[in-house]
């Protein structure tokens, strides 16, 4: 008990103590005599299958083909969201040009523009990239927008009074006190790259793990559909921690760092 | 030398349309180069719209600013202005923050560097330099704010009430400090607060002013030597200004 309760106490203990409960549970349901192993595949058959996968090769090149779509969507997404978003919380004319434009699109789900976007480009890879480019840049230019409309306007008078042009204000002052916003729009726009991700791979793709995900599916490979769940969910964590230093760095300024 | 006249002014938010309402009229004041001078009034006299307008944060509806024979118009660095608010950038370090208006003109490291160490040291934060603002006290922050519009070298510097947000202590402890700075550097102070003694502490002349529209009520020439001490707060002639100005607040 004593050592139970000094490995739970700490984030890191807790956090580890939820997903070993989540094993724990899984094992002892997969056991049962009347469990159905093509529905709720053991443990073991899920990491056979990893091992399979990882030794054909087929894993390495489905990670390598998703992870690539991801950073391209990503980035060119995020690119453009800090660009125009940047403009548009800043300049009242660039807003009054955007506004409405972005208003109107923000509430369609990017998924909603596969199909348009399969008849003009095809099922290639410019059309999954462009997806994720999508829905990259819808959720991360609204972080900037609204970073950059809750300037404090003390920040910009201050400023202002020790002679600095409006473009100088904009540089040294809107921006940087636009980044706690900014940081957040590109962590959701990393965690909407994965949702689209696997969706437009599961509607038109030869490769990437959404495509694994599809082909379990077809021939009943309840395991393999299970491992890539759990691949993804590991990619994703991770790079979101990744993120989460990047962010503590630029952030070392803040009160409200992580 | 650098001289603000304030020439018939009047201010009127929504001018021409449904609900016009004055905050300042007929203004007419001179503030001598190198002098300390307050404002002093009840909330809603319009004594920090008048300041912002000096800072050309806004522009009044009648009437005209000059500064040194020029028209006010627009904000520039000849009028530095510390905020009530916290203004301390917080992504900035100390001494970035002090050098943030040399550095908007280009200064080269070298410069940046003899005025931060400079300023620093006149504001009292050495030891502090490469601390970020979330790491200082209210009053520390107050000091870097100070500091920063010196070390831009404005010809004016217009103050907002900075000290409303401190504690009594450090309040007193910061205004012994600004006469000491005022005192080195030679430049016109124009010092906008609601606190009777600190305006006369501080300043050369105090102009009182009435509320609603914000008119010039009286001007008061504090003649207490300088440099001012602590002790002097408890004279009779200190009290005696206190009172009469007392007086003449609508309370």
């Amino acid at each position: 008990m004593e050592i139970l309760a000094k490995v739970t106490t700490g984030r890191f203990g807790l956090g580890a103590l939820s997903v070993a409960v989540v094993f724990i549970l899984y094992i002892i349901v997969t056991n049962q005599p009347d469990n159905n192993p093509a529905l709720l595949p053991p443990l073991t058959d899920i990491f056979n299958s990893f091992v399979t996968n990882v030794t054909s090769g087929t894993l390495f090149t489905a990670l390598a083909a998703s992870l690539f779509r991801i950073f391209m969507g990503f980035f060119i997404g995020t690119t453009l969201a800090l660009i125009l978003g940047c403009l548009i919380g800043w300049y009242k004319v660039i807003e009054y040009l955007f506004d409405p434009l972005i208003e109107a699109l923000r509430p369609i789900p990017p998924l909603a523009y596969i199909p348009i976007i399969i008849i003009w480009f095809g099922i290639g890879e410019f059309s999954r990239v462009l997806i994720i480019t999508i829905a990259c840049f819808m959720v991360c230019v609204v972080n900037v927008i609204a970073g950059m409309k809750n300037v404090p306007q003390v920040y910009v008078d201050a400023a202002a009074t020790m002679g600095a042009s409006r473009f100088q204000v904009f540089r040294t002052v809107a921006v940087p006190a636009a980044t706690p916003f900014i940081i957040t729009g590109y962590r959701i726009a990393l965690a909407a790259a994965w949702t689209t991700l696997v969706a437009s791979e599961l509607l038109a793709a030869q490769n990437g793990l959404g495509f694994l995900l599809q082909e379990g599916r077809r021939y009943f490979l309840t395991d393999q559909v299970m491992m890539i769940i759990v691949i993804i969910g590991a990619c994703a964590f991770i790079m979101d921690r990744i993120f989460r230093k990047i962010q503590a760095r630029l952030m070392q300024w803040s009160e409200a760092r992580e | 030398m650098p001289e603000i006249l304030v020439d018939k002014l009047t201010h009127t938010f929504g001018k021409g349309g449904p609900n016009p309402l004055t905050v300042l009229e007929d203004i007419n004041l001179k503030f001598e180069s190198g002098s300390f001078c307050s404002i002093v009034g009840t909330s809603g006299c319009g004594k920090s719209t008048l300041l912002k307008m000096m800072a050309g944060l806004f522009e009044p509806s009648d009437g005209q600013m000059t500064l040194d024979g020029d028209i006010i118009r627009g904000t520039d660095r000849r009028r530095g202005m510390v905020f009530q608010q916290d203004a301390v950038f917080p992504w900035m370090t100390v001494s970035r923050n002090i050098s943030y208006g040399p550095r908007l003109r280009g200064a080269s490291r070298e410069e940046q560097a003899e005025i931060e160490t400079k300023w620093v040291d006149m504001v009292g934060l050495k030891g502090f330099e490469d601390r970020w603002p979330r790491e200082l006290s209210g009053g520390m922050r107050k000091r870097v704010d100070i500091g920063r519009v010196y070390a831009n070298d404005p010809d004016v510097l217009l103050m907002d009430e900075p000290f409303g947000a401190l504690d009594a202590q450090t309040k007193e402890r910061m205004q012994a400090d600004l006469l000491e700075t005022w005192r080195q550097s030679k430049k016109t102070v124009i010092f906008v607060t609601h606190d009777l003694e600190e305006a006369i502490f501080l300043s050369d002349k105090i102009i009182v002013m009435s509320a609603r529209p914000g008119r010039i009520r009286h001007i008061e020439e504090v003649s207490l030597p300088r440099p001012r001490t602590d002790e002097m707060r408890l004279t009779d002639e200190f009290i005696q200004i206190k009172r009469k100005l007392w007086a003449m607040l609508e309370h």
